[in-house]
């Protein structure tokens, strides 16, 4: 039943095969997430042609190709430093403006992951003047200036910039057309791994983590299960289908994590009723709000992973049929929602239309206070 | 040194064991009498050279060829045994009765000191010379690490070791035993130092009147070497508190006066972390807090090292700053003071406060908007409140929440596992200075940049003329001379 998550020309084959998907889609129950339409739209431009995909090499990962004497890194550090510190006199929208002091954190993260040394020469700067050293770097001096005005003057986000997100004890690595995963969102593996300690019979069955993007939550998952665990991520998105895959290798999961592509439980036929936890970061963001939204999210994160319908929930809702189809008896579910109101709606939805079906239905809130998460059991 | 003696001459050495046989017997004896705490004369006329024997006598076993001698071996290894043990638990520890290592013609380390032989360079090849400066070096570290109080420390542990139910709580019986054991370390050390250095006296004197003049030479070197350790010792003994190996995290926080205040808190976190790099301890920042315009407002580093507590504990308290401000347009004369907190990291042996987890509260550090998918943002800062104690810790630089999380833990534990020291050291009367309570009056240290350029502990009145080594991490001469001074002090109090 494991499939080793094949190469991504394979992938790039099958998902050449994807339009009629996302056509046969329209007969799917009424509740079906409009993803599959969005979908379509996304793979008419062409920045996600998926043709030819292959997950790009995160920064910290290439190779210290690029010998670059000191001072011309000193000179960029500088420059880039100027930059950073330049945003907030030249934004004119107060609301969605760059903070300097996280950005200079980012330059330092960017100096981390391209500079091939323990402890960066670059912060040592006063103490010698070796300026003649050189360093090696994993991308050429043009590059780096490249990458931070792109960040900068384009607002692409620091985590496509060096190609991953740190999230929880992992380093996922993340590009355009999935969704880089929030810090908030870790919040589920650690529920998940309070629930597996206090009993073990989650341990043994298969989870699933339904718009899986990165991968972040599945190898999050997996790892709190241990070596007994099983967890299945799907994803309609051959980007993310890809990106997941290889992350999944990266943490030599490949015999715990089976990545799937698909529409939410379309690929989970097979384990109808024998699913022991559900997991989802589905996209919950109102329609209306996302011309509004932040410019690194709006700009450059896939609408897929984030338009979630009229009031944000159709994924959800859809998500709470497919919850009392999928689980076992006794079987766990947790999902991230838009805030207080859909929680609440999501709750209220699932003791009254769907009766009898669920237990402990419990509202989580994050580190921010706000009631993000949805949990409970299926009967 | 033994070693070399057997290579020379076996013979010789055998002579010396049988000379002093009886001698030893008489320890091994009087160690097995009931009255044992009475028989401490006997041992100090001959415990520097049954050590010798001990030592010799082990020495012959790698060689060993007969029988006999390793019978000889055996039994001396017993004796060593004993008499380390006598040293240990049976000795009498009023300070009258401490035993004294002599020579064979009853030199003693104060008696060395009280001849006051003059102490030459160390390459004059002058015996007494050696000896008079190492006997120094001993009394040095003796005070260092208070003698005297240390001796009533370890009697009060071997009491309490003695007690029957001590075993009836686990937790605190490790505790003692650890205790016990570490400073039962610390003084056998230095007794062993001690007799070493009466050893090659003899050894010495030997030597000369058997017109040995290789063995001598041998032994005078060996003095040297001793003389060399003696000053690391000395250094050592300044750290020899109970969390003084541990790793640290230092803390900087700006006083009022707005961005002067804050380039010197910021200056005063460079010069701590380039001190620590010189020191080659690892330096992570945890929590910082930029100001407006320049500097910092605040800022947490983890110093990761041995013994970087026992040094940076030196510079808890409040440094000022004197200087033009590069800040003020009109080029006048600002004062600003940043205060320093030092919290060592325990290490697992230690016991730790519980944290319940009912008593956490965890927040995003800067909250608002709608958060989830609607924001990107690489900021993940945590901040954890121990509602108990009202007590907080922030982290900002990790990556990760989780580790945010994580390393925020790791320094609220630390405060908590301060708070409950200052507690039980309040309790125990001890008026060591609570490191958790920096007034603002508390000032340590000036550095003064203009009108005149100066640094000055006000602590020891130790004081350096050039300012920029010192904000380029050169602060050796300030911590060991606090150390030294306050361990002085103690010492004298008692």
């Amino acid at each position: 039943m494991i499939r080793i998550f094949p190469s991504s020309r394979f992938t790039s084959l099958l998902s050449a095969a994807k339009p009629l998907r996302s056509f046969a889609c329209s007969s799917s129950p009424t509740r079906e997430p409009p993803q599959c339409a969005s979908f379509a739209e996304k793979k008419s431009s062409p920045a996600s042609n998926s043709l030819s995909f292959t997950p790009k090499t995160p920064l910290f990962l290439r190779p210290p190709l690029h010998a670059t004497p000191l001072s011309e890194v000193w000179k960029w550090h500088d420059w880039a430093k100027d930059l950073a510190s330049s945003v907030e006199d030249s934004s004119t929208n107060s609301e969605d403006s760059l903070d300097s002091v996280v950005l200079l954190r980012e330059l330092k993260w960017l100096i981390e992951d391209s500079i091939v040394d323990d402890d960066p020469v670059i912060h040592r700067r006063e103490i010698g003047d070796d300026c003649e050293k050189s360093v090696k770097l994993r991308a050429s001096l043009e590059e780096l200036y490249d990458l931070w005005r792109q960040r900068i003057e384009k607002r692409r986000p620091f985590q496509y910039v060096v190609g991953c997100e740190h999230w929880r004890d992992l380093v996922v690595c993340v590009e355009e057309g999935v969704l880089i995963p929030r810090p908030e969102t870790e919040l589920i593996v650690e529920m998940v791994e309070e629930l597996v300690t206090r009993d073990e019979w989650y341990k043994k069955g298969i989870w699933a983590d339904l718009g899986t993007g990165s991968g972040a939550i599945a190898i999050g998952v997996a790892k709190v299960l241990g070596s007994r665990g099983k967890v299945i991520a799907t994803d309609l998105s051959p980007v993310a289908i890809a990106v997941a895959g290889n992350n999944v290798q990266r943490y030599g999961l490949q015999g715990m994590v089976e990545v799937r592509e698909g529409s939410w439980f379309e690929p989970l036929k097979d384990v109808e009723g024998k699913l022991v936890g559900l997991v989802s970061n589905p996209p919950y963001i109102p329609s209306g709000d996302i011309p509004g939204l932040q410019a690194e999210v709006g700009r450059h994160e896939p609408k897929l992973a984030l338009d979630g319908g009229i009031d944000g929930t159709d994924s959800l809702l859809h998500l709470c049929h497919g919850a009392s189809r999928m689980l076992k008896r006794g079987g766990f579910f947790v999902f991230e929602t838009n805030g207080e109101k859909q929680s609440k709606m999501i709750v209220d939805y699932m003791t009254n239309d769907l009766k009898d079906t669920f237990s402990d239905l419990r509202i989580v809130s994050d580190f921010a206070g706000i009631d993000r998460f949805v949990s409970g059991f299926r009967l | 040194m033994s070693l070399l003696i057997i290579k020379r001459s076996r013979s010789r050495s055998f002579l010396l064991w049988q000379t002093h046989r009886t001698k030893t017997r008489t320890i091994l004896s009087s160690y097995n009498s009931p009255s044992d705490t009475d028989c401490s004369d006997s041992v100090s006329s001959t415990s520097g050279l049954s050590s010798v024997f001990t030592r010799s006598f082990k020495t012959t076993s790698f060689g060993s060829q007969s029988g006999k001698i390793s019978y000889l071996n055996q039994k001396f290894g017993n004796l060593a045994y004993s008499k380390s043990s006598f040293v240990s638990t049976a000795r009498p520890l009023s300070s009258e009765a401490v035993t004294v290592a002599a020579t064979c013609d009853a030199l003693t380390v104060e008696r060395i000191i009280a001849n006051q032989w003059p102490i030459l360079d160390e390459n004059e090849s002058d015996w007494k010379s050696h000896a008079a400066a190492i006997a120094q070096s001993i009394q040095v570290i003796k005070r260092r690490l208070q003698w005297k109080k240390l001796m009533v420390k370890l009697k009060v542990l071997s009491a309490e070791l003695n007690k029957p139910d001590l075993w009836d709580d686990p937790n605190h019986a490790g505790k003692i035993s650890r205790e016990h054991g570490s400073l039962t370390g610390k003084m056998k050390g230095v007794m062993t130092f001690e007799r070493e250095l009466l050893e090659h006296i003899d050894m010495l004197k030997l030597a000369k009147e058997e017109n040995d003049s290789e063995l001598e030479s041998e032994t005078l070197k060996a003095l040297i070497d001793m003389r060399r350790v003696s000053k690391e010792k000395e250094l050592e003994a300044l750290l020899s508190a109970e969390n003084d190996p541990c790793s640290c995290y230092i803390e900087v926080q700006a006083g009022a006066g707005g961005t002067e205040s804050n380039d010197w808190a910021e200056m005063v976190m460079e010069m701590y972390k380039t001190w620590a790099q010189r020191r080659k301890f690892s330096v992570t920042v945890v929590d910082e807090m930029p100001g407006e315009i320049a500097g910092i407002k605040r800022a947490t580093i983890k110093v990761n090292g041995e013994y970087a507590y026992g040094y940076a504990k030196a510079e808890v308290g409040v440094h000022r700053l004197v200087r033009i401000s590069p800040f003020d347009s009109g080029k006048r004369r600002h004062t600003s003071f940043a205060a320093v907190a030092v919290i060592p990291i325990l290490g697992d042996g230690s016991t730790r406060v519980q944290i319940n987890d009912s008593d956490l509260r965890i927040e995003r550090f800067r909250s608002g908007g709608a958060g989830g998918q609607h924001a990107n943002t690489t900021d993940s800062a945590v901040r954890i409140i121990h509602i108990p104690t009202g007590i907080t810790a922030t982290c900002q630089n990790e990556r990760s929440q989780h580790m945010n999380k994580a390393s925020a833990m790791a320094v609220l534990q630390s405060r908590l596992d301060q708070l409950e020291m200052a507690r039980q050291t309040a309790m125990n009367a001890q008026h060591t200075q609570s490191l958790t309570e920096i007034s603002w009056g508390n000032q340590i240290r000036t550095y003064v940049l203009h009108p005149y350029r100066m640094v000055k502990d006000l602590r020891t009145n130790y004081e350096v003329s050039d300012p920029d080594s010192v904000l380029e991490g050169d602060l050796d001469g300030f911590i060991l001379s606090f150390l030294s001074s306050s361990l002085d002090k103690s010492d004298e109090e008692h």
